[in-house]
């Protein structure tokens, strides 16, 4: 009987320390991942920003469950003295306790699945999808013509005579790229808009984002691409309409 | 395999055969195989056309193969079969000879077919290529303290990232199957040796002949496409790549033939009684690792040599221009690259179940879940690759079903936490070294394994792939917890190789450096990486300059942690308290034989009756 009570209160403890640690994980993924994370300039970045919030909120009793076991077994559980110690319990198992932990593990992961499923369908976020999309002929309000080569990135809007180093975007409309390189792999990736995609030699391959806020951002590559890899990066503004027609038209028909 | 060579000579004396092989050791290695790559360089720059594409990548190829044939003839590996095509076959004294008897440390630095003279050889090469990789991740470090240090140019950096990236990956997979699968397996399956001894001694040297190709990559330089070997960069590289993509080749053919000798070990030397739920869950995880990598390894062999046929003659497989495609070399890369990682995870996380059943003084918890939970890692890791290449444009509509295989991982994952946690779980917790590791390891493999689960989630991965994010996250797992895993069954299988317990107080303090530099340094990687830095970087700019700075710091912190290590391993080799043969009073056959182990093992094979977890059982 010693035993059942014994098994009670560690129950009891180890239920405690998890409640304290899922309360401490929690907090911290609701308020340092956003903080941590770059201003959201897109709707696909505000919801990466908020899966990343959910992920690590949904994670925190799971990370409480193992450091509290743990933090149990290094104190009160812990042999002091000296020489071996002596046997512990035979447990070899115990199904309840392991189908549990694996319905448990399951339905995290599969809540995981939907919200991430899900929000790869929907239609307001996520580059793979325009991807598929634009394969079928897309349907962007603005295109714009991504090419890369070491070590430098160019813009140029089809339709117009524009050619650029800067991204010029106007806010609030969809905007597809078309993305190649010249030479290596580069990784085209718009840091506070949440959408990458490689720039392959041979193949264009197409991400979208719906910029939702004026400002000037930054475009990273993200895969090695020989020496000045570290350099190669530009601006990223987005302007109203008018200031976007405007910018336009006042480029040069060469450069 | 009752027959013993032991009991045929008179006890003591010096076995009379050897032959060829007594002339022969690692420095007639070395000279036979600089000879051999000289020859090869000569020969192929004489008659190979000077003028064509691609001649000095077949030069650099066919030196790289004179190297390694040179190097396999003056260790004595092609011996026995040279003697066994001309009819004077080994004899039982040429055996005893090639088994080390009596030969005292030389044996060492020999072809020398004792598995537990290749456990020893592999816990060498493993911190080699572990100091070699640490080096070089303190060059990139150094280079990234502050903000446009240039500590060393741009050139220098991206071969510094390319090779710390490769010789660490071998290290790890090498870490714990490599010294301990030998060591230990063929005693705890209760066997005399591995089921293929001089195929044993293939694998050591094998893999001591892809070193100084690798490193030598790193003298030659210009290798700008990372450890992935990104094509079309890779193709365009210096020569430099044709050495790393060759040590590979050599590598691979060592895996390989380590791999089918342990699987054929564990399935055909087990003594009589050891059924196969008897098996320490720690051989159990060896094998399942072996089958993988006998999945895995083959797609590096193909990935490599596609690339250097490209180079050599003109092929066209990765090349754009030419019909190929770089999305070729990456699904051949990942098919090999994600099954690897669990090459190198499943026999660190079986060495610390071991580890934790005989500290916590209490039986594996759900001996099947742990088995289940391995092998059904080792069968999902080959149907996640592409999840390595969500955002490179590559068939976008599979993003969905890679997903699921990702995020399904986290489930057999999780379940060994399960048994981990549940074997500690009212047990008798006896902090000695080798504890400390496992803990360590339960602490850094959920941050690893966590954030793992955000990069298999796609909009996520749109933003962080290719960022510091995925360089601490890989951190965490391989740092964290392989080499945690590593760390902790060399601690605890230290004192049956020396007879010594590792000095306590030193293993402690590098524990604690270790520890500390890891959450230092990879936390704040993280921060770099949510905060938007690429990969890769040489230098950066001023917004990432606190989180690099505290980087560099928890990786110097991590370096001396190491050295202390390899201090304590040093000096506690011959100057150790000593520690009987059983110091940890397990029940595992490896702790039943004397220290030091004798040849082959067993005076009498045992009879088993039950498995090793007999904790608080009555006898």
């Amino acid at each position: 009987m010693t035993n059942q009570n014994d098994n009670k209160k560690h129950h009891r403890d180890i239920f405690i320390v998890w409640a304290l640690l899922t309360v401490i994980g929690v907090l911290v993924g609701l308020y340092a991942t956003p903080w941590l994370m770059p201003k959201s300039a897109s709707h696909t970045m505000s919801m990466g920003i908020l899966t990343m919030v959910i992920f690590t909120v949904a994670a925190a009793p799971v990370a409480a469950l193992v450091y509290a076991v743990c933090l149990y077994a290094l104190t009160i559980w812990r042999h002091r003295g000296e020489g071996v110690p002596a046997d512990g319990p035979a447990i070899r198992g115990n199904g309840p306790a392991t189908v549990l932990w694996l319905v448990g593990s399951t339905v995290l992961t599969l809540f995981l699945l939907i919200w991430g499923l899900g929000l790869l369908g929907s239609d307001q976020s996520a580059g793979a999808k325009a991807s598929i999309e634009a394969a079928n002929g897309g349907s962007a309000e603005i295109t714009v013509d991504v090419t890369a080569q070491q070590w430098l990135w160019s813009f140029s809007y089809p339709g117009t005579h524009v050619k650029s180093l800067d991204l010029y975007l106007p806010v609030n409309k969809d905007v597809e790229f078309n993305v190649t390189s010249k030479d290596v792999v580069h990784g085209f990736w718009i840091v506070q808009m949440g959408i990458k995609v490689n720039a392959n030699p041979g193949v264009i391959t197409t991400t979208s984002v719906t910029p939702d806020k004026i400002g000037t951002y930054t475009i990273r590559c993200t895969e090695i691409c020989g020496l000045d890899h570290a350099f190669m990066m530009t601006k990223v503004h987005v302007v109203s309409e008018a200031d976007f027609q405007k910018w336009l038209a006042s480029q040069p028909t060469r450069i | 395999m009752t027959t013993t060579l032991e009991h045929l000579t008179p006890v003591g004396a010096d076995p009379a055969g050897g032959g060829l092989h007594r002339r022969l050791n690692f420095f007639t290695a070395l000279i036979f195989g600089g000879l051999s790559a000289f020859i090869a360089w000569a020969l192929s720059h004489h008659f190979l056309n000077s003028d064509g594409s691609g001649f000095s990548d077949q030069v650099t190829v066919l030196a790289s193969i004179g190297w390694v044939l040179g190097f396999e003839l003056g260790i004595g590996a092609l011996t026995p079969i040279g003697r066994w095509i001309i009819g004077k076959d080994q004899v039982r004294d040429d055996e005893l000879y090639l088994a080390g008897k009596n030969m005292g440390v030389r044996r060492h630095w020999k072809y020398c077919t004792d598995h537990k003279v290749v456990g020893v050889q592999y816990i060498v090469v493993t911190a080699i290529l572990l100091g070699a990789g640490g080096i070089l991740a303190m060059g990139i470090r150094t280079n990234l303290m502050t903000p446009g240090l240039h500590f060393v140019n741009q050139q220098v950096y991206n071969s510094f990232l390319s090779v710390h990236g490769m010789v660490m990956i071998l290290a790890l997979i090498v870490a714990v199957a490599g010294p301990w699968a030998n060591f230990v397996v063929p005693i705890m399956v209760g066997a005399r040796d591995m089921a293929f001894p001089r195929l044993n001694a293939l694998s050591l040297w094998t893999l001591v002949a892809a070193i100084p190709l690798l490193l030598g990559s790193l003298a030659i330089g210009g290798l700008d496409m990372g450890w992935v070997t990104q094509a079309p960069i890779s193709e365009q590289t210096g020569v430099g790549f044709d050495l790393f993509a060759m040590a590979i080749v050599t590598f691979t053919i060592s895996t390989t033939v380590a791999g089918i000798n342990t699987i054929c070990t564990v399935m055909t030397m087990r003594t009589k009684g050891m059924n196969l739920e008897r098996l320490p869950i720690f051989v159990w995880a060896s094998v399942v690792a072996a089958a993988l990598g006998l999945y895995a390894f083959p797609f590096f062999l193909v990935v490599m040599s596609l690339n250097l046929a490209d180079r050599m003659v003109g092929t066209s497989f990765f090349v754009a221009s030419q019909g190929g495609t770089g999305w070729l070399q990456e699904n051949l890369f990942w098919l090999m690259g994600h099954p690897e990682v669990y090459v190198i995870l499943i026999p660190a996380v079986g060495a610390l179940m071991e580890i934790t059943t005989v500290f916590a003084r209490k039986p594996l918890f759900s001996y099947r879940t742990a088995l289940g939970s391995m092998v059904s890692l080792a069968g999902l890791s080959a149907l996640v690759w592409a999840h390595h290449m969500f955002t490179t444009g590559w068939a976008p509509s599979l993003g969905g079903p890679f997903m699921v295989t990702t995020e399904m991982i986290s489930i057999p994952t999780g379940l060994m936490f399960l048994v981990i946690l549940g074997t500690l779980w009212r047990g008798n917790i006896w902090m000695r070294l080798p504890m400390y590791w496992v803990f360590g390891f339960l602490f850094n493999f959920i941050i690893g394994g966590v954030t793992g689960i955000y990069l298999s989630d796609i909009p996520v991965d749109n933003q962080m792939h290719g960022t510091m994010f995925v360089v601490a996250h890989f951190h965490y797992v391989f740092v964290g917890s392989v080499l945690f895993g590593a760390i902790g069954a060399l601690c605890f299988w230290y004192p049956k190789v020396t007879g010594r317990f590792l000095d306590e107080r030193l293993g402690k303090l590098s524990f604690w450096l270790v520890f500390v530099g890891v959450q230092v340094t990879f936390l704040s990687m993280f921060v770099s990486g949510l905060r938007g830095m690429s990969r890769r970087y040489s230098s950066y700019e001023m917004i990432f300059e606190h989180t690099n700075l505290i980087s560099t710091m928890g990786a110097y912190t991590i370096m001396a942690g190491m050295l202390v290590l390899l201090g304590a391993v040093i000096t506690s080799w011959t100057g150790g308290e000593p520690s009987g043969p059983n110091p940890w009073k397990s029940k595992t056959l490896e702790w039943l034989v004397p220290t030091p182990v004798p040849l082959e093992n067993f005076e009498v094979l045992p009879v088993i009756t039950s498995d090793p977890y007999t904790y608080g059982e009555a006898q």
